[in-house]
C-alpha cells in the first residue's frame, strides 16, 4: 500500500483524530524529517520497516509519534519543490521513501533498487518494531516493544532493549544485549554466516536450543545441559526411520523458562551473562 | 472449582496456582520422570477444563482432581508402552538431584533418618503402595477422600496406609543394612 | 493415623507387647522422617504453558478440517476476568468473529497440544507463532491437523525463525509418509538458504530417497547459495 499525501504542519493541526494519519512535514525546520502520528495512541502500536538498500535505525524515545528521518526525504522535498509547471517528477534514481500509517501500524518502506543512506526512526518505547532489509543492516535501541528484525547482507543489533527478541541475518551478525526480558516470550536468534552474541540479563529463566554447524557455543551462565532424548528416543516409528540427534544442544538457565533458540551455518554462538 | 464449572473458566488460574505443585510433586513419585510430571500436570488441568461441567459441587475438589490425575497418568502409560518400564536405578538416579540437596548422611545419622534411602526406598515401593503413601502423607488427604479416589472404602484405606509403611520400613532397613555391609 | 476406638485398643496393646511397641516406634520415626524428604519444584515453564493453554482454550481453537479453517469464539463476559494480569498470551486477541455459544468448544479439539499448538500458531506476533510451533513438537505424532499447520508455516510464514522452528519440529512426524514429500516440495519452493538447510538435513534424516533428484539439482543451480549447494551434495552422498 503505498499512499503518500502531504498535509499541513503538525504544529497547526494538533492531535490527529483521522482513522488513517498522513505524514506531515516541518520542511522549515528539517527537510530531511517527516512526522507521522498514530490513530490511537493509547493502543498497541507497531512499526514496520521494509527496505532494498537503506540502512535502519530506530531508536525509542519519549514521544507519541514516529519520527522518520532521511536524505532521501530532503532529496525528494527538493525535487518536489523544483518541478517545472506542467511536469512532475519520475522517480528515479536515489530516495523514493514512502511512510503511512493505517490502524496503529506505520510503514515505512524503500523499496528501490538503487541509492542508499541510512534511515533513521524514533518511536514510543513500547512500539512493536518488524524490519527487512536487504543490503545493509538494522539498529535497534531502547525499545521494549515485539522486535522482529531480518536482513540479507547487514548486520543486526539490539541494544538496550527488553522486549522480546526474532533476529535474523543471512550474512552479517546478530549482535543482541537485552537489560530485561518480557515475561514468557520466545526469543530466535539465527545467522547463515555470522557470529550471533547475545546478552541477556544474569537472572534470566530460559530454555535454550542451540544449533551449530561450522562453529561453537560459548558462554558464561550455568548452563544445565539438558540433550533432550526426544530426538534420539523416538526409534520405533513403524517404517523403521531412525531419527538420530541433530547437532542440537538443549539446555536450561536458572531452572528453566521460555525457549530461546540459536541457530547458525558458519559462525559462532555467545551468549553473554550481563 | 465451582465456578470455573459455572463458566468462569479463568478461575482455573486460581486452582493451578493452588494445586499445581502438588499435582507435580504427585507425579514425580509416582513415576520419577519430570518433564513427564510436568506434562501430566499440563494434561490434567486441560482435562478439569473440558470436563468441567462434570464437577460436582457437593464432591471433594481434590478427589475429583486426583481421580482426573490417575487417569491421566494411566492413559499416559497406555500410550507410551513398553518405554514407560524404566529400571530402578535410571529411576533412582533421575532423583538423585534432589536428594543431593538434602542434608548428608552424616548430618541426619539417627535411625530412619537418612533421607537419601528413605528417598530410594520410596522409590523402591510397588506402585500401589506408594501411591497411598504420597495421597496420604504427602498430598495430605483425607482418608475419605482418598477412598473416593482409589475406589475403596475408607477403612481399607488405613489397612492400606498401615501397610504401606511397613513395606517402606522392611525395604528401608533393608538398604540400611546392606549400606553398612 | 487411626481413629478413636481403634486408638484405645492399639494403646493397650501396644501396652503388653514390646516387639510391637518397637515396631511403632520405628514406624513412627519413618513416618516423621517422610515429612523431612525435599520437596520437588516443578521447572519454569509449567506455569507459562497453563497460561497458553488456558488462554487457547479461550480463544476457542477447533479445527475439524485441516490447515487454515480455524473457528474462533470469544467469551465476552469472561473477557472481563481476563484484565488484572493473570498471565501473558492469554488475553483475547482482537481479531475475532463475533461470539458464539461459549460451550460449543468442538470435540474435534484432540487433546491440549493440539489445541494450543494451532492457536499459537495462528497469531500475529512472531513470537508468539514461534511458541506454537514449540507446542507442536510436543504433539502426537500422528497429528495430521498440527502437521499440516507446520507444513505451512514452513511454506508461507514471514518471519525465518519461525519456518525454521517449523522444519525441526517436523522431525515430530517422521513416521509419516507425507512429511518426506512435504518437505521435498517445500525445499523446490523456499529461497532462504538457512530454511533450504535445514530441509536438507531433515530429508537426510529421513532417509528419503525421493529426495534425490531435486538435490542433484540444488548442488548443479549456479545461482543458489554455496552453502545450500554443499549441503546438497553432501546430502546426496549421505543418500546413497
Amino acid at each position: 500500500m503505498n499512499r503518500f499525501l502531504i498535509v499541513s504542519m503538525m504544529a497547526v493541526l494538533g492531535a490527529l483524530q483521522a482513522p488513517a494519519q498522513n505524514p506531515v512535514q516541518n520542511p522549515a525546520q528539517n527537510p530531511s524529517q517527516m512526522t507521522v502520528a498514530f490513530s490511537n495512541p493509547s493502543q498497541p502500536r507497531k512499526l514496520v520497516v521494509k527496505t532494498m538498500m537503506h540502512r535502519v535505525s530506530i531508536k525509542g524515545y519519549d514521544g507519541k509519534d514516529v519520527i522518520v528521518e532521511s536524505s532521501a526525504i530532503s532529496d525528494r522535498r527538493r525535487r518536489e519543490r523544483n518541478v517545472p509547471p506542467g511536469m512532475h517528477p519520475l522517480n528515479v534514481g536515489g530516495g523514493g521513501i514512502e511512510v503511512a500509517e493505517a490502524s496503529n501500524v506505520v510503514t515505512v518502506s524503500a523499496e528501490k533498487m538503487f541509492g542508499g543512506g541510512d534511515i533513521q526512526i524514533q518511536v514510543p518505547v513500547d512500539t512493536s518494531v518488524t524490519v527487512n532489509t536487504v543490503n545493509n543492516g538494522i539498529g535497534v535501541e531502547n525499545i521494549s516493544g515485539e522486535i522482529d528484525v531480518e536482513s540479507v547482507n547487514g548486520g543486526v543489533s539490539i541494544t538496550n532493549s527488553s522486549g522480546s527478541v526474532m533476529a535474523h541475518s543471512m550474512n552479517g551478525k546478530v549482535t543482541v544485549a537485552l537489560d530485561k526480558v518480557a515475561a514468557g516470550k520466545a526469543m530466535s536468534f539465527s545467522s547463515m554466516n555470522g557470529t550471533i552474541d547475545v546478552t541477556l540479563p544474569a537472572d534470566i529463566k530460559a530454555n535454550l536450543k542451540m544449533k551449530v554447524d561450522n562453529g561453537d557455543v560459548y558462554t558464561d551462565f550455568d548452563v544445565k545441559v539438558t540433550n533432550d532424548t526426544f530426538d534420539t528416543k523416538e526409534s520405533n516409528t513403524g517404517n523403521g526411520v531412525r531419527i538420530r540427534g541433530n547437532r542440537t544442544t538443549y539446555g536450561t538457565i536458572n531452572g528453566g523458562g521460555p525457549e530461546m533458540q540459536f541457530t547458525t551455518f558458519n559462525g559462532r554462538i555467545l551468549i553473554h551473562k550481563k | 472449582m465451582a465456578e470455573v464449572s459455572a463458566g468462569k473458566v479463568a478461575r482455573l488460574a486460581v486452582l493451578f496456582e493452588r494445586y499445581h505443585r502438588a499435582l507435580f510433586r504427585y507425579f514425580v513419585s509416582m513415576n520419577g520422570d519430570r518433564e513427564q510430571a510436568e506434562d501430566l500436570v499440563q494434561e490434567v488441568f486441560f482435562r478439569m477444563l473440558r470436563y468441567r461441567t462434570s464437577y460436582d459441587p457437593a464432591q471433594s475438589f481434590t478427589a475429583w482432581m486426583y481421580q482426573i490425575a490417575r487417569n491421566a497418568g494411566v492413559d499416559q502409560v497406555r500410550k507410551r508402552g513398553s518405554a514407560q518400564v524404566v529400571d530402578i536405578d535410571t529411576f533412582v538416579d533421575r532423583r538423585a538431584e534432589l536428594v543431593s540437596t538434602s542434608p548428608g548422611p552424616e548430618e541426619s545419622a539417627s535411625r530412619g533418618q537418612d533421607l537419601a534411602l528413605l528417598r530410594r526406598a520410596m522409590d523402591q515401593l510397588p506402585e500401589d503402595k506408594r501411591e497411598i503413601l504420597v495421597l496420604s502423607r504427602f498430598q495430605g488427604m483425607k482418608h475419605e477422600d482418598i477412598a473416593e479416589v482409589l475406589g475403596c472404602e475408607v477403612g481399607t484405606v488405613k489397612v492400606r496406609v498401615y501397610r504401606a509403611i511397613r513395606a517402606l520400613e522392611q525395604i528401608y532397613f533393608a538398604l540400611e543394612k546392606e549400606k553398612a555391609s | 493415623m487411626l481413629g478413636g476406638g481403634e486408638g484405645k485398643d492399639f494403646a493397650e496393646h501396644l501396652a503388653s507387647c514390646e516387639s510391637c511397641r518397637n515396631e511403632v516406634s520405628r514406624i513412627g520415626t519413618l513416618w516423621q522422617s517422610l515429612d523431612l524428604l525435599p520437596l520437588e519444584e516443578p521447572g519454569g515453564r509449567v506455569r507459562e504453558r497453563f497460561y497458553e493453554m488456558l488462554g487457547a482454550y479461550r480463544q476457542g481453537v477447533a479445527s475439524a478440517e485441516p490447515r487454515h479453517a480455524f473457528h474462533w469464539w470469544q467469551m465476552a463476559a469472561a473477557a472481563g476476568l481476563v484484565a488484572a494480569g493473570l498471565g501473558i498470551g492469554y488475553a483475547v486477541r482482537g481479531n475475532m468473529q463475533p461470539p458464539a455459544e461459549v460451550s460449543q468448544l468442538r470435540e474435534e479439539v484432540a487433546n491440549m497440544r493440539q489445541l494450543v499448538a494451532l492457536s499459537l500458531m495462528q497469531q500475529q506476533s512472531a513470537s508468539d507463532r514461534l511458541r506454537g510451533v514449540s507446542w507442536a513438537y510436543r504433539a502426537e505424532p500422528s497429528d495430521r491437523e498440527v502437521l499440516g499447520a507446520l507444513v505451512s508455516a514452513v511454506n508461507h510464514d514471514a518471519n525465518v525463525n519461525v519456518r525454521l522452528a517449523a522444519v525441526d519440529a517436523l522431525r515430530r512426524f517422521s513416521a509419516s509418509p507425507e512429511t518426506g514429500r512435504a518437505a521435498l516440495q517445500s525445499l523446490s519452493k523456499q529461497t532462504t538458504p538457512m530454511v533450504q538447510v535445514a530441509l536438507i538435513d531433515l530429508l537426510v534424516d529421513l532417509k528419503d530417497p525421493e529426495a534425490a533428484p531435486e538435490l542433484r539439482r540444488l548442488s548443479g543451480n549456479e545461482t543458489a547459495n554455496e552453502g545450500v549447494r554443499q549441503r546438497a551434495q553432501w546430502a546426496l552422498e549421505r543418500l546413497q
